[in-house]
């Protein structure tokens, strides 16, 4: 900045002591308010997304419903190749889960 | 102390320390940004735009690819985010910041001469406000919040070379404003 011309010189000190002011701090909580915002989105991403699936699971089985009955298909088996798969992803998932939360139990403290 | 891209690859597979430590990384940078883009009567609007911009980034995350620079990128929300604010609030009447009016009373060796260099601030503010966004930004940048050229360049996501002219055309502009307002600039 020492290639500064006369006058250019004359508005640098003029702007230096008009901006003399302390600048402005963010408060001391303020990474603590970003993670809290950030874990009510995550919050409410989360609800969104369960109830899409549960809006999807329900539609699905309703159209699937209809169509098997549509073909001929009683009650009882209808029924079976409806709630056959959902245990099967249940099971599934409940067995992932007890298997992540005995691995998370075993692992060394960070 | 992890790099950028260590606590980014940890933040984008769901590490909230590693996004917590990037918060903390930037976040400083980003207010100062954001009040430069705003001007000084708008200092909890940028809180607010700081605190949006990581809320951005938090969503976006997985969007950013590692081989561009993450503080480019945060700095460009910044930015986008605070000129889209300071559209929206143009015609809002700024804060009346009473610890800066206090401090001013207290500074200075006379009443008249006080009064003559809040005038002064004034129009220079005033001028300020006219100047392109970037020009503004790092006039209060490297003025007020003391930051280098090089920091400057960084967070306007300009060449330093760039940075520098940019100071250097705000200037003269400036002292055609004050000129033509009747300040000789001493």
């Amino acid at each position: 900045m020492n290639e500064m011309e006369p006058e250019e010189s004359k508005i640098d000190r003029l702007l230096r002591a008009s901006m003399a002011a302390p600048a402005p701090e963010l408060p001391a909580d303020f990474e603590r308010r970003v993670m809290l915002g950030v874990q009510r989105n995550e919050r409410a991403l989360e609800q969104g997304r369960r109830i899409l699936l549960v809006g999807y699971s329900l539609t699905s089985a309703f159209a699937s419903a209809v169509v098997m009955r549509g073909q001929g298909l009683d009650w009882a088996v209808t029924s079976g190749l409806i709630l056959g798969p959902i245990a099967l992803v249940g099971a599934a998932w409940w067995v992932w889960r007890a298997n992540s939360t005995s691995l998370r139990r075993g692992a060394p403290s960070p | 102390m992890d790099g950028d891209a260590e606590l980014v690859a940890r933040a984008q597979r769901g590490d909230e320390r590693a996004f917590e430590a990037l918060v903390a990384r930037y976040s400083t940078k980003v207010f100062r940004l954001a009040v430069s883009i705003l001007g000084q009567e708008f200092v909890p609007e940028a809180e607010d735009v700081a605190q949006e911009v990581f809320l951005k980034i938090h969503r976006a995350i997985t969007t950013f690819r590692s081989e561009a620079e993450f503080g480019s990128w945060v700095y460009r929300i910044t930015f986008n985010e605070a000129v889209n604010l300071k559209a929206r609030v143009r015609y809002k009447s700024p804060h009346l910041n009473e610890a800066a009016l206090v401090g001013a009373a207290a500074l200075g060796p006379g009443p008249q001469s006080q009064a003559e260099a809040a005038m002064r601030d004034q129009v220079i503010e005033d001028c300020i406000q006219t100047l392109p966004e970037v020009y503004q930004s790092a006039l209060r940048l490297y003025y007020w919040m003391d930051e280098g050229v090089s920091d400057v360049a960084r967070m306007l996501g300009v060449p330093e070379n760039t940075a520098k002219s940019y100071l250097h055309r705000a200037r003269r502009l400036l002292s055609h404003m004050l000129k033509d307002k009747g300040y000789d600039n001493e």
